[in-house]
């Protein structure tokens, strides 16, 4: 290629500059975020790593994920430094009774593993989700399938828009008083589950209602034309086709009902519980019980206990399996649904 | 075709007819319909109860910080507080002093080069000044302590009062007459009581008398000041001591018209929790419950946050949508999308155990003082909670700042560039200004979801109550500060339920529900209002 311009190459000058430069400043923003994002990512998936790997086979502190949290003991002993559990710390002190002199440090929930946590964290996204999908996809297939526009569905639109700007700690505060206080339930799973369903009720029935618009509009009035009833419609035309979407979209509530804290701090979370959830002798027990969930538990480790060498592990430890959790649900969610859209092209 | 009315008066049966299933006078069909519509209406349902929910535990608390506003009142606490703020006042122009020798000390040392013994003794003069300045009010301290303890021993008599009526009211109610006539009510006699309060005046009047004396004769008699800028300083010390003392009057007329039986207004209970400038609880004294400096940190903190994130979230917006290659965007667009899923507990962790340390890290160092504010010791403050809070606002405005961009017709951009303007132009001239209202009410939702947020405030803005200190200018944003939704959730694990801490929390949880409401509402207003008619 020769160097010669030719009449219409965009000549440098100063506007040009400027504006190049501009462009840069707006791309330096974008990447900062990304950055940030990732910076605090990649601390706690490193430093949590860290507490979670160890060097010999099978190299993950599986204990870690199957234990219950105990007390951390510190103790300086026959020139040694060590550092224990509840239990092996009773063991060690039964075995030699002069460690029980030592001068020992204890740091609550800094050992054993986090499983109760990761349970009640299941058991509430089970439960609320479960409320949340059927309140949700009902509301969005009356929606958008039987509502015509009106007063009525404004006002209902208005509704559903307001509600997901409620603060989560609003309905924290609401969920105490209705479900703990006026029926009776106290702390507890099933007072959980209906708060964090209202919570996220906004986003399913948007996504559901969405997925519904998404099938076209001649499946409908084939299916009509052929002398099937509007439900039969619904059910054999339309939601089959929608749910796929339904479900993908509405696993970013998943992400936010895992991650939420300030709803449970006062209506299904224990700081810390011996029992797991099944352990009951009624059925009935098992929805009035509390339950330790990961977020609390964060909350509880990161505000209420000090920060040294021996805490860490616990700290980033919990942070980076929640992390791990919820991204593993958002990353999902969102292959899944760019998979969809390409699948289903009408 | 002839007998055609004779057909419209019977009409032909149909073919095929159909018996239909009714349920209550409905078809299936309408009973699913129905079945479907009360799921719809749930979201109105909900909003109602969490209305209700907030009112019914919260709307109890008027009544009762009316009663709590009365006991300060009637047990003479209020009475006790007017002396109390003098003898505060004083403490803080000692304080002036005290720093007043900070600073000479300094210069005697640095610009004179006195040893600090040396320059001990050459304040002597100053340090008998402060001494006889500071020891003045020590007769008011001694009668306030007094009355401190009469006025906390009324209250308590009529604290156990209420109690005992309390008790009597629930032995009757389980109907146990004779166990609830047992019960000793002493009525609390305030007059009497008082008496002996008020009976100080006298006591007080001269204490007074004598203090304007004293602190006027210590200023008249104050010495030099080694340096202008000292002297300066000294001035407006007097200047302020001048204005303390001319104060003196207007405080006694205060006591001597003071009257415990004064009525407290309805109103009062109201504006005290929406003006009040205090959040004291279980305090052996007076609790107050005023919303101010839970508002203003809140506020503060959302503020910093949208600071840092309007820049960011709209500049990426613009960046994706109008610039970026396509691959660039499908890069960025899911990623943000990843930011906005980090849950906001992990962010006041990351805030915790390295942000906090990091920046205060950042402030101290040297060639960075003059940021307003910097270097600071706080760990936890308004800067650190705004940070991280910003990054959770940031994915919420990019995402609905995107949607207004993406909404803006080709056509105008083309328009434009067929005019001859550039890349730049049109970005900057037409199509930000054609999804302005979009991009208001993206960063009016931002806000909502910031001043919302819970967990990152709890752990990273320091949780100390009290109005920050508005005099650092900017530098206010380094102080700790704590929050509504903070409040709330550190202190409604603990408390009483029914008791009035317990209800002033559901009242700051219900002026929080309305102001979200009302930014939804803005931001939707805007919108509608706004939107230019584009197509």
């Amino acid at each position: 290629m020769s160097a010669t311009a030719h009449i219409f190459q965009s000549q440098p000058n100063a506007a040009r500059r400027f504006e190049r430069a501009t462009f840069w400043l707006f791309r330096g923003a974008t990447y900062l975020v990304l950055l940030c994002g990732l910076a605090v990512f990649g601390t706690i998936v490193v430093k949590g790593a860290g507490a979670l790997v160890q060097p010999k086979a099978p190299f993950i502190n599986t204990a870690f994920f199957t234990d219950a949290p105990e007390s951390l003991y510190v103790f300086e002993f026959e020139g040694k430094k060590f550092a224990q559990g509840d239990r092996e710390h009773r063991a060690f002190v039964a075995e030699h009774p002069a460690a029980a002199k030592a001068k020992t440090e204890s740091y609550v929930y800094s050992a054993g593993g986090i499983f109760p946590c990761i349970v009640g964290t299941v058991l509430l996204v089970v439960g609320s989700m479960t409320i949340a999908l059927t309140l949700g996809v009902c509301a969005a297939i009356y929606l958008n399938e039987y509502a015509r526009d009106g007063a009525f569905i404004r006002f209902v639109r208005l509704a559903i828009l307001n509600l997901a700007g409620v603060p989560s700690i609003v309905f924290g505060l609401f969920g105490f008083g209705m479900f703990v206080i006026f029926f009776g339930w106290n702390v507890s799973l099933i007072a959980g589950w209906f708060t964090l369903a209202f919570m996220v009720l906004p986003v399913v029935i948007t996504a559901s209602e969405e997925s519904l618009k998404a099938v076209p509009m001649g499946f409908r009035a084939g299916s009509l034309a052929l002398g099937a009833t509007k439900w039969q419609t619904i059910r054999t035309n339309v939601l089959p086709y929608a749910l796929p979407g339904i479900l993908t979209s509405s696993i970013l509530g998943i992400a936010r009902v895992a991650g939420e804290t300030a709803p449970i701090m006062f209506t299904a979370a224990y700081v810390v519980r011996d029992k797991l959830p099944w352990d009951v002798t009624k059925i009935s027990d098992f929805f009035f019980q509390g339950v330790m969930a990961l977020p609390y538990h964060i909350y509880v480790v990161s505000s209420k206990i000090p920060q040294n060498e021996y805490t860490e592990r616990v700290q980033y430890g919990t942070a980076f399996v929640f992390l791990l959790v919820v991204a593993l649900i958002a990353t999902s969610s969102i292959l899944l649904r760019n998979k969809l859209r390409s699948r289903y092209k009408w | 075709m002839s007998d055609s009315t004779a057909t419209v008066a019977a009409p032909a049966a149909f073919a095929v007819s159909k018996k239909r299933l009714r349920l209550l006078g409905l078809t299936l069909d309408d009973a699913i319909k129905a079945f479907f519509g009360g799921n719809a209406l749930v979201s109105v349902v909900v909003l109602a109860l969490i209305t209700i929910f907030l009112f019914r535990e919260g709307f109890g608390f008027f009544a009762q910080n009316r009663q709590n506003l009365r006991i300060y009142r009637q047990a003479g606490l209020e009475y006790v507080d007017f002396i109390r703020a003098q003898t505060d006042d004083h403490t803080a122009l000692t304080r002036y002093l005290s720093d007043l020798r900070v600073r000479q000390i300094a210069f005697l040392q640095q610009e004179k080069k006195l040893s600090l013994a040396d320059a001990n003794a050459a304040l002597a003069a100053f340090d008998a000044f402060a001494d006889q300045f500071g020891s003045a009010i020590d007769p008011l301290r001694a009668i306030v302590s007094d009355l401190t303890e009469q006025a906390t021993a009324i209250k308590t008599k009529f604290i156990v009062a209420g109690d005992k009526e309390e008790e009597r009211r629930q032995l009757l109610a389980v109907g146990k007459t004779a166990e609830a006539a047992a019960v000793k009510i002493d009525a609390v006699n305030f007059s009497a009581e008082l008496k002996p309060l008020l009976e100080t005046r006298t006591a007080y009047l001269a204490a007074n008398r004598e203090l304007a004396q004293k602190l006027a004769a210590a200023l008249d008699a104050a010495p030099k000041m080694p340096a202008p800028e000292i002297e300066a300083r000294l001035d407006r010390f007097k200047d302020l001591s001048r204005t303390y003392i001319a104060g003196f009057p207007a405080i006694e007329k205060n006591l001597m018209t003071w009257d415990y039986t004064k009525p407290v207004p309805a109103a009062q209970s109201f504006t005290a929790f929406v003006f009040g400038r205090e959040w004291l609880t279980a305090s052996f004294w007076q609790d107050w419950y005023g919303v101010i400096p839970l508002l203003v940190g809140s506020v503060l903190v959302s503020f910093v946050a949208l600071l840092i994130a309007v820049p960011f979230g709209v500049g990426a917006a613009v960046y994706v949508n109008q610039i970026a290659s396509a691959t660039e965007q499908k890069f960025i667009k899911p990623c943000i999308e990843f930011i906005s899923a980090i849950p906001s507990v992990v962010l006041g962790f990351f805030g915790i155990a390295i942000l906090g340390q990091t920046l205060r890290a950042v402030s101290q160092q040297s060639w960075l003082s003059w940021v307003p504010g910097f270097p600071y010791s706080e760990r936890l403050n308004v800067l650190t909670a705004g940070c991280l809070l910003a990054l959770l606002a940031v994915p919420t405005i990019f995402t609905l700042a995107e949607d207004a961009l993406n909404n803006v017709p080709r056509a105008f951009k083309e328009a434009s560039f067929a005019l001859g303007a550039s890349r730049l132009q049109t970005i900057v001239k037409i199509i930000v200004p054609a999804s302005l209202s979009g991009i208001i009410s993206a960063v009016l939702l931002g806000l909502g979801r910031v001043i919302g947020e819970t967990m990152v405030v709890l752990l990273c803005a320091g949780n100390r109550i009290a109005i920050p200190d508005f005099s650092a200018g900017l530098g206010v944003i380094t102080q700790p500060v704590h929050t509504m939704t903070g409040i709330i959730a550190q202190e409604m694990g603990e408390v009483v339920r029914g008791s009035i801490h317990y209800r002033a929390l559901f009242v700051v949880g219900l002026l929080l529900f309305f102001l979200s409401l009302l930014i939804n509402y803005a931001a939707q207003g805007i919108v509608r209002r706004y939107r230019i008619s584009i197509g």
